[in-house]
């Protein structure tokens, strides 16, 4: 058994380390957050960089050695408060392209990202923080050889820049039946594809996406017809990992940076770091952290091989971790007073952002239930 | 022992209600509950409406143009007004200054500043907290020192409420630096127009704009300004606190928020079922509903004990500490349960055509994250319990 980073994942983690270190902290995040232009170019930058080819094996082009790869890219952007797409682009599009398509189709696609060309959008799960595609509020129907496309979803996460949208749509039965729901590319700038941008509170892109009978042909379905609901689920449990790497990346800057500002801020004559009720706090955020490594880690690992031990292991750590994030994000904000709730000081937009991944992908309450079923699954 | 409240108090809990249902204006209260912020202008309009019915200073006497409510009256107020949905007054104006010029202020101050809060032409704003100086509020450095007929004022002040739409600013200042810290500390009226006044907004959490920073640079400040006796600020703040020590309960608020919780609860979620379908998230909101019942009935004991002559102990701290609590966990419940329409940043939305998310649902995120200040603000949650500890403990 080991825990730890492989050397060429050390490599991964040094260099993405790297490159954030001088190209994004929260003052420069502000300036991107105004800067179309600015905010493309260091997406091609990350892309030379070659941390798209991270998400993909080597079969289909990318240089990933394991789907754990790409929880490493994110622990660091978790670190670095980073706000780019690479979770909607590289590690969840980019699952469903490599799992949905093949042949040359897959090649191209798959390059598109990779090069950094390619953004990408899953419109999936209606009103949900994108949880399950048979929650899809699209409908497509036949038209000849080809299929059209209606709906309307009011956040899209990654919407307003993807060049490219997965849009689960109904093709068959009804609503929430697992069955008969097909995933299909659309290209975000087809006739009939209507997009309005806006941010979410952790200040990612979003956009509301309408389609107004998009004709797309039959080779744009990614997977297979009425089966996007698993393809969707392994996908997004890519997602969790991911952000569950993310988080940790964030919890744990949070309790460095906690120690240090206690350490320093003085009230009552003393370090605030001396009062006794806070170095218990702060243990408490220590233990709350480990405890969602762990399981973070085992998830990121479980990623290949039995789906019901892979749905076991993501749900495990997505409550944990977002339990912990809770408490973590919350004990930072307290513990740096006034301070905490600023938007001058990165404490606060780290909260922020590990209680969005609490939501994404099923909070707790959803994985506590997916938990609970594979359980009585496997008592039965 | 006696549930039952006295009918003339009952007979104004029902005026009340009457009131806020014909005089709140619909949008006031639904960019309260959505929680909005209002603007000053609106918040004046508001200010008219409750004047007509001599309602806009609650905590006055009678001899001073307000209500002459007891504190049972007063906390209906509270309930009833954060139920409504009514947009919170000019309330450091009328709850806190108001009160200590009424019991500290010299015939000077009260005839020519109470009239000016009455008639809504003075906003205050309280600058007690400072950069080095939160918790530990004895602590703090702003000097005022004597020179004539004046006093020299220079200092920040930090965490300022409303301090963008405020013309004038009491503040705590240090005029002596010998003997005990609180013994140095005296309670001055600051003109907020005028050179050496700055301030700076800082936008919290959600790109939400509540608290400032305010700068006073070697401002001029005449000796009768000072409210009280020269070194006399502490038993004045204590005083002002203790005015609104119910008041963080916030029963009315979150009674406000469990009510739209209740109606989230049971609309079709995103699998066409009501969310109340969801076992867990039912409970949660259960649990939330049973923790506010217990807090609110722990609010009316402390008051009928106080009716009842018995001094406040440290129960005044319980509420605080569970009030806040509470409306942190109703207010991340109802953005849970909003889902990814209660995610959005509230500045950036488009609003051309049909809305993006439902109104009520914009600010879901934005709010629950500003409400990370209510267990930070006024004494923070750790500093409640070392009150709590050191009445239980005796140490």
């Amino acid at each position: 058994m080991d825990f730890n980073y492989d050397d060429n994942q050390r490599m991964l983690f040094d260099m993405v380390d790297r490159f954030l270190a001088d190209k994004h902290d929260l003052a420069k995040r502000e300036k991107l957050l105004k800067d179309p232009a600015a905010e493309a170019a260091l997406w091609s930058e990350m892309a030379e960089l070659g941390l798209m080819g991270a998400a993909f094996p080597e079969e289909v082009g990318g240089f990933g050695s394991s789907p754990a790869d790409a929880y490493v890219v994110m622990e660091r952007f978790g670190r670095h408060l980073v706000t780019q797409p690479y979770l909607y682009t590289a590690i969840i599009g980019g699952r469903l392209l490599i799992e949905g398509l093949s042949g040359d189709a897959r090649e191209a696609a798959v390059a598109g990202v990779i090069g950094g060309e390619s953004q990408l959008a899953l419109a999936a799960g209606s009103t949900t923080m994108l949880r399950g595609a048979e929650f899809t509020s699209f409908d497509a129907v036949k038209d000849g050889a080809d299929w059209k496309l209606s709906g309307r979803m009011p956040v899209v996460l990654n919407g307003d820049r993807a060049t490219e949208l997965l849009v689960a749509a109904r093709t068959a039965g009804s609503l929430p039946d697992r069955e008969g729901v097909t995933l299909f590319r659309v290209p975000a700038n087809a006739a009939g594809v209507s997009r309005r941008s806006f941010r979410t509170i952790d200040m990612f892109g979003a956009a509301e996406v309408v389609l107004d009978g998009v004709a797309v042909s039959a080779d744009s379905v990614v997977g297979a017809v009425d089966g996007a609901v698993p393809l969707v689920e392994l996908a997004l449990d890519h997602g969790v990992a991911a952000v569950c790497g993310e988080a940790l990346g964030s919890m744990e800057y949070l309790i460095e940076a906690t120690a240090e500002y206690t350490r320093t801020r003085v009230q009552y004559g003393a370090p605030l770091a001396k009062f006794q009720v806070l170095q218990h706090r702060m243990a408490d955020m220590y233990i709350q952290t480990q405890t969602a490594k762990s399981i973070a880690l085992v998830a990121a690992m479980s990623l290949e091989g039995d789906a019901d031990e892979r749905m076991r292991q993501t749900s495990a750590a997505k409550v944990q971790v977002g339990r912990s994030a809770k408490f973590v994000g919350y004990q930072a904000v307290q513990l740096h007073g006034g301070m905490g709730v600023s938007e001058e000081l990165d404490i606060g937009h780290h909260y922020i952002r590990l209680n969005v991944i609490n939501q994404l992908f099923g909070d707790g309450s959803h994985h506590l239930q997916r938990f609970d079923a594979l359980a009585r699954k496997a008592a039965a | 022992m006696d549930l039952s409240i006295d009918d003339k108090v009952q007979a104004l809990r029902a005026e009340m209600q009457d009131f806020f249902a014909r005089k709140l204006p619909p949008e006031f209260a639904r960019k309260t509950l959505a929680g909005e912020k209002l603007t000053k202008e609106e918040h004046t309009q508001w200010h008219h409406i409750l004047a007509e019915k001599g309602w806009h200073v609650p905590l006055w006497p009678k001899e001073h143009g307000g209500p002459g409510w007891g504190p049972m009256e007063r906390f209906l107020w509270e309930e009833e007004s954060g139920l409504a949905g009514a947009p919170r007054l000019n309330h450091v104006s009328q709850d806190l200054l108001g009160p200590v010029l009424i019991a500290f202020g010299t015939p000077e101050q009260k005839a020519e500043l109470l009239p000016r809060i009455f008639s809504s032409e003075d906003w205050w704003c309280q600058g007690f907290s400072e950069p080095q100086a939160g918790s530990d509020l004895a602590n703090l450095q702003m000097r005022a020192i004597r020179d004539g007929d004046d006093y020299i004022v220079t200092g920040t002040k930090l965490w300022t409420s409303y301090a963008h739409v405020s013309n004038k600013i009491f503040c705590l200042v240090r005029t002596s630096t010998d003997g005990p810290k609180q013994a140095g500390i005296s309670f001055l009226l600051v003109d907020m127009e005028q050179p050496g006044v700055t301030v700076s907004p800082i936008y919290t959490l959600g790109g939400m704009l509540s608290v400032n920073e305010v700068q006073i640079t070697d401002v001029r400040v005449p000796v009768t300004n000072l409210v009280g006796r020269e070194g006399g600020a502490w038993d004045i703040t204590k005083f002002l606190l203790g005015n609104e020590r119910l008041m963080g309960a916030w029963i009315g608020v979150n009674m406000a928020l469990a009510r739209q919780l209740r109606y989230r609860l049971e609309q079709p979620g995103p699998d066409g079922q009501p969310r109340s379908a969801d076992a867990v998230l039912a409970r949660r909101v259960a649990e939330a509903e049973t923790d506010l019942l217990a807090l609110r009935y722990t609010t009316y004991r402390v008051l009928a004990d106080e009716m009842s002559g018995k001094a406040p102990g440290p129960e005044v701290s319980v509420i605080k500490c569970r009030g806040g609590e509470i409306m942190q966990t109703l207010t991340e419940l109802l953005m849970e349960v909003a889902g990814s329409e209660g995610m959005a940043y509230p500045a950036s939305l488009p609003h051309d055509g049909a809305a993006i998310v439902p109104f009520e649902l914009e600010h879901a995120a934005q709010n629950f994250f500003d409400k990370r200040k209510v267990t930070i603000y006024g004494g923070a949650a750790e500093i409640q319990r070392n009150i709590i500890a050191r009445r239980l403990l005796n140490v």
